[in-house]
C-alpha cells in the first residue's frame, strides 16, 4: 500500500514538472503564470510524499517493498532505519530527486533576478528533474513490490551503520545536486544574455553553498573512513572519492573565478564553462559509480541498463549545455589586467592549477576504460599515480593562496610587503628547525613551509585589516583569509599525518603493559557486549604517559548477526597534536595482536575543514 | 578558429561517452575479466620473495598442485576487505598453494601490510614493476587466479572476493 502511494507520488511529481516545462512556453498569459508556480509547488509536495512513503516503509519494516526487503532488517536501530532510506541505489536516487526539487523551490523565492531569467532557470531545473525522474522511474524504482511473502529483510551493510555515514550522503547530494541549479542558472543566463552583476551575485551565493555542502559531505566521508575502516588513514584515492573530488575542485575554481568576474567583469565565458563542468562531472561521477564500471569500496547493486541510461543522460545534458556554450557564450573585449602579481593573475593561476588537477583526476579515473576499449588490455590506476601527479600540481596554487587575498586588483603592489618578507624568513627558519628535529623528508619540508606560510600570512593579513578597520565589518574584509587559514591547517594536518605516521604491531595479553617511548599501554580487560543487532568484543586499553593515566581507549570488533560480517571499530584517543589509533586484530594463544597508529596532527585536518565551512557559511550569509 | 577552441569540451564529452558506451555494450563486466588467459597454461614466472630479496620463487616448482594466486598491494583498499577470507580458504583447503603477489608496491610497505593484516599466503612475491601482472593480464587490484593441477588457469576473479564468491566460484575449482 505504502509502496503504491510512494510510486504515485513519484509519477505525479514527474507530471507536475511536465506542466512546469510546458507552461513556460505560454508564460505571457497570466493564468499560465499561476499554473507554472502551482505545478512547481505541487511537484515538491508529491516528491516529498514519495520520499516519506519510502521512509515510512523503512520505519515500519514493510518487507512487501522489495527495496526495504533488500536493505533493511527489523532489528536495526531506529536511526539506521531512517538512514537506510538513502543507503542504497534506488533510495539515494529518490533523495537526489527530492533535493533537486527543493533547490528549484527555494530558488523560486528569489526576488533579485529578473522574472524572465528566473523562469528560464526554473524551466531548465525542471527539465533536468524530468530527465532524472525518468531514470528513477524506468531503471531504479524504489517502490517495486516484493514477489514473495517474507517477514524479515536482508539487512543494511554493517559498515554503513554509523552516524557519520548516515548524514554523509545527504550532505554530499546537497552539494552534487546543487550544481544542477548552477547549470540551470548558467544556461538561462547565457541564452537570455543576462550575465550581469546581479546574476553573478546570485550564482556566486548558490555555488558557495553547494561547494560548502560538498566539502562537508566529503569531510564526513573521510572522517568515517578514518575511524570505521581501521586502516589508519582517511583518504585512499578510491574511485568514488576521486569522482567526488572532481566536481569539488571545479566548484572551487568557479567560486574563485566568480570573484574576478564580479570585480572586473571578465571571464564570463570561463565561468559559464565551469558552471557546466561542475554538474557534468557530478553526472559523470554518478555514472561511473552506479554503472559498476569501476570497482570500489562503495558497491552499489549494478545493472547495465542503468549505466546506459545515465550515460545517455550525461551526453544529453552535457552535450546540450556545451552546444549552448559554443553558440551563445559571451565574449568580452576587455583585456585581462595581468600584472606580475595582482589579484587577477593570482586567481587565474588558481583556476589553471585547479583545472589541471581536475583533468588529471579525470584521466586517471577513465584511463582504464579507454585502454581496455582500445587494446583489450586491463590496467589499474591507483594511489601512486594520484600521489605523484595531483599533489605536485596543486603546489603552485598553495604558494599563491597565502597572499592572494591581500593583493590589489589594479596594481602590482602588496601593502606592507616588508612584513610579509620577514614572515617568510621566520617561517623558513622554523620549518628548517622542524625538519631538523624530525626526520627530514622533502615532501614534509614543502608541506610544512607552505602550510606555516599560509597560516602566518593569513593571520598577519587579518591583523593588518583589523588595525586598519578596527573590527568594522570584520567578516567582510577577512572572510577569504579565514578560509585560507583553514586550508593552511588542512595542509599541515595532511602533511604530518601522512608522512610522520608511525605504525607498530604488538601482541598483548590481558593485564599486560607494553611500552612505546614515553607512553605505555595496558590491556585492562576484554568484554563481550550483546547489542540488538550485533555482538561486540571490546578491548579496554589504558594509555599512560610517564605512569600518569591519560585515558582509556576502547577498541572493538563487531559481529553483525544478520549479514554475518565482522567490522573493526578503531579506538581513537584524540589529542590536539596527535591521535592514538588502536586496532584490535586476532587472538593467538591468548595473545591479542594489536596495531597502534600514531597519527600526528590529524585533528588539524578536521579543524581546518570546520574553519573553511564556517567561512563559507559567512560567505553565503553575508550581504 | 575560436569556435573550434570552444568545441573542445563538447568533443571530449562525446569521446568519453563513446568509450563508456562501447565498454558497456561489450558487456565487459569488470568482475568478469577477459578470457585471454582463461583455460590456458599459466605462463611460467619467477618472482622475488617479498621477505627475502635474494630468494626467487619459481612458478614451475608448484606444478601438479592447485594454486591460488592473489594480487594485492598495500595501497589497494578493496584488498583489505578480502584479505581475511584467505585465512578461511587456507584453513578449509590446506592442500592448495596460496601465492600472494604484492603488485606495484614498495617491498617494505608490503611487508608491513602483511604484518598488520596477517599473512595467509604460503609464498609471497613482490612484483614492484608490474611485469608479472602484465604477463597475467592484471587489470585492477585485487585479482585472484585459480590454477589447477595441470597448470591451467581455470578461473579468474577481479575485485575483492566475498564469502558468496568463494562458495559459488572458487570452491568448485579447488575441491
Amino acid at each position: 500500500m505504502i509502496s503504491l502511494i510512494g510510486f504515485i507520488g513519484l509519477i505525479m511529481s514527474f507530471f507536475c514538472n511536465v506542466v512546469v516545462v510546458t507552461s513556460y512556453y505560454f508564460r505571457i498569459n497570466k493564468r499560465f503564470n499561476q499554473i507554472f508556480y502551482l505545478a512547481l509547488y505541487c511537484g515538491l509536495f508529491f516528491i516529498c510524499l514519495s520520499f516519506f512513503s519510502l521512509m515510512f516503509a523503512y520505519l515500519s519494516s514493510d518487507f512487501s517493498n522489495f527495496n526495504v526487503f533488500q536493505n533493511s532488517h527489523s532489528s536495526k536501530p531506529l536511526l539506521y532505519k531512517i538512514t537506510g532510506t538513502w543507503g542504497n541505489h534506488e533510495g539515494s536516487m529518490l533523495l537526489w530527486l527530492l533535493i533537486m526539487n527543493i533547490y528549484n523551490i527555494v530558488f523560486s523565492f528569489n526576488t533579485t533576478l529578473e522574472d524572465i531569467l528566473k523562469k528560464l532557470t526554473i524551466f531548465f531545473q525542471s527539465s533536468l528533474y524530468l530527465c532524472f525522474s525518468l531514470f528513477v522511474i524506468l531503471t531504479s524504482n524504489p517502490f517495486l513490490v516484493n514477489s514473495i511473502e517474507v517477514n524479515e529483510g536482508l539487512g543494511l551493510n554493517p559498515i554503513l551503520q554509523d552516524p557519520a555515514l548516515a548524514i554523509h550522503p545527504p550532505f554530499l547530494y546537497i552539494g552534487y545536486v546543487g550544481f544542477s541549479l548552477i547549470l540551470s542558472l548558467a544556461l538561462a543566463g547565457t541564452i537570455s544574455d543576462k550575465l550581469d552583476n546581479l546574476w553573478i551575485k546570485v550564482i556566486k551565493r548558490w555555488t558557495m553553498f553547494c561547494w560548502l555542502m560538498l566539502t562537508g559531505g566529503i569531510a564526513l566521508g573521510s572522517y568515517w573512513a578514518y575511524y570505521e575502516l581501521g586502516w589508519g588513514g582517511w583518504w585512499f584515492w578510491d574511485p568514488v572519492e576521486n569522482v567526488s573530488l572532481m566536481p569539488w575542485i571545479a566548484g572551487l575554481a568557479l567560486v574563485h573565478s566568480l570573484m574576478i568576474t564580479q570585480q572586473e567583469q571578465l571571464l564570463k565565458r570561463w565561468i559559464v564553462f565551469l558552471s557546466i563542468l561542475c554538474f557534468s562531472l557530478s553526472i559523470l561521477g554518478t555514472f561511473l559509480v552506479r554503472s559498476g564500471i569501476l570497482t570500489s569500496v562503495h558497491s552499489f547493486a549494478t545493472d547495465a541498463s542503468r549505466g546506459i541510461f545515465i550515460l545517455i543522460l550525461f551526453l544529453t545534458i552535457t552535450g546540450f549545455s556545451f552546444i549552448v556554450f559554443i553558440l551563445k557564450a559571451p565574449h568580452s573585449n576587455k583585456k585581462l589586467n595581468l600584472l606580475f602579481i595582482n589579484k587577477t593573475s593570482a586567481l587565474i593561476i588558481n583556476n589553471i592549477v585547479m583545472l589541471i588537477a581536475c583533468i588529471t583526476l579525470l584521466l586517471g579515473t577513465i584511463y582504464p576504460i579507454i585502454v581496455e576499449v582500445l587494446t583489450n588490455k586491463r590496467i589499474s590506476v591507483g594511489a601512486p599515480y594520484y600521489n605523484s601527479t595531483v599533489i605536485p600540481i596543486l603546489l603552485p596554487g598553495f604558494l599563491i593562496m597565502s597572499i592572494a587575498p591581500m593583493l590589489s586588483w589594479q596594481s602590482n603592489k602588496l601593502v606592507k610587503l616588508k612584513n610579509y618578507i620577514y614572515l617568510l624568513i621566520v617561517t623558513g627558519i622554523s620549518t628548517v628547525l622542524i625538519a631538523y628535529l624530525t626526520k627530514f623528508n622533502i615532501w614534509a619540508f614543502i608541506g610544512t613551509i607552505l602550510s606555516l606560510w599560509i597560516i602566518a600570512t593569513s593571520l598577519l593579513s587579518i591583523l593588518h585589516n583589523c588595525l586598519k578597520n578596527k573590527f568594522n565589518k570584520f567578516f567582510i574584509y577577512n572572510n577569504a583569509l579565514i578560509a585560507h587559514l583553514g586550508v593552511g591547517f588542512v595542509i599541515l594536518g595532511i602533511t604530518f599525518s601522512s608522512i610522520f605516521q608511525t605504525k607498530n604491531n604488538f601482541e598483548i595479553e590481558t593485564g599486560e603493559t607494553i611500552n612505546a617511548g614515553e607512553y605505555s599501554l595496558r590491556l585492562n580487560n576484554l568484554q563481550m557486549l550483546e547489542k540488538n543487532n550485533f555482538q561486540e568484543l571490546q578491548g579496554v586499553f589504558l594509555l599512560y604517559k610517564k605512569d600518569k593515566l591519560l585515558t582509556s581507549i576502547k577498541s572493538s570488533k563487531r559481529y553483525y548477526y544478520v549479514s554475518k560480517i565482522i567490522t573493526t571499530e578503531a579506538g581513537i584517543y584524540h589529542d590536539w597534536l596527535k591521535d592514538f589509533y588502536l586496532v584490535l586484530s586476532d587472538e593467538k594463544n591468548n595473545k591479542w595482536s594489536i596495531t597502534i597508529y600514531h597519527n600526528p596532527l590529524v585533528s588539524f585536518i578536521w579543524i581546518g575543514v570546520i574553519i573553511m565551512i564556517f567561512s563559507g557559511m559567512v560567505g553565503v550569509l553575508k550581504r | 578558429m575560436k569556435k573550434i577552441f570552444l568545441s573542445v569540451p563538447l568533443i571530449i564529452v562525446i569521446l568519453i561517452t563513446i568509450f563508456c558506451l562501447v565498454f558497456l555494450l561489450q558487456n565487459r563486466d569488470p568482475t568478469k575479466p577477459p578470457s585471454a588467459l582463461l583455460n590456458k597454461n599459466l605462463p611460467d614466472f619467477d618472482i622475488i620473495n617479498l621477505f627475502d630479496n635474494t630468494n626467487i620463487i619459481s612458478s614451475k616448482n608448484f606444478k601438479g598442485n592447485i594454486m591460488l594466486i592473489n594480487f594485492f598491494a598495500s595501497w589497494c583498499s578493496p584488498c583489505k576487505i578480502e584479505h581475511p577470507l584467505f585465512f578461511e580458504i587456507k584453513k578449509n583447503y590446506p592442500s592448495i598453494i596460496l601465492i600472494g603477489i604484492d603488485y606495484k608496491d614498495k617491498g617494505e610497505e608490503g611487508i608491513n601490510y602483511l604484518k598488520t593484516m596477517g599473512n595467509p599466503y604460503d609464498y609471497v612475491g613482490v612484483d614492484n614493476k608490474g611485469s608479472i601482472g602484465l604477463e597475467l593480464g592484471v587489470f585492477g587490484l585485487p585479482e585472484t587466479f585459480i590454477v589447477n593441477s595441470k597448470g591451467i588457469i581455470v578461473h579468474k576473479h577481479l575485485g575483492p572476493i566475498t564469502k558468496k564468491i568463494i562458495t559459488n566460484e572458487i570452491i568448485p575449482f579447488i575441491q
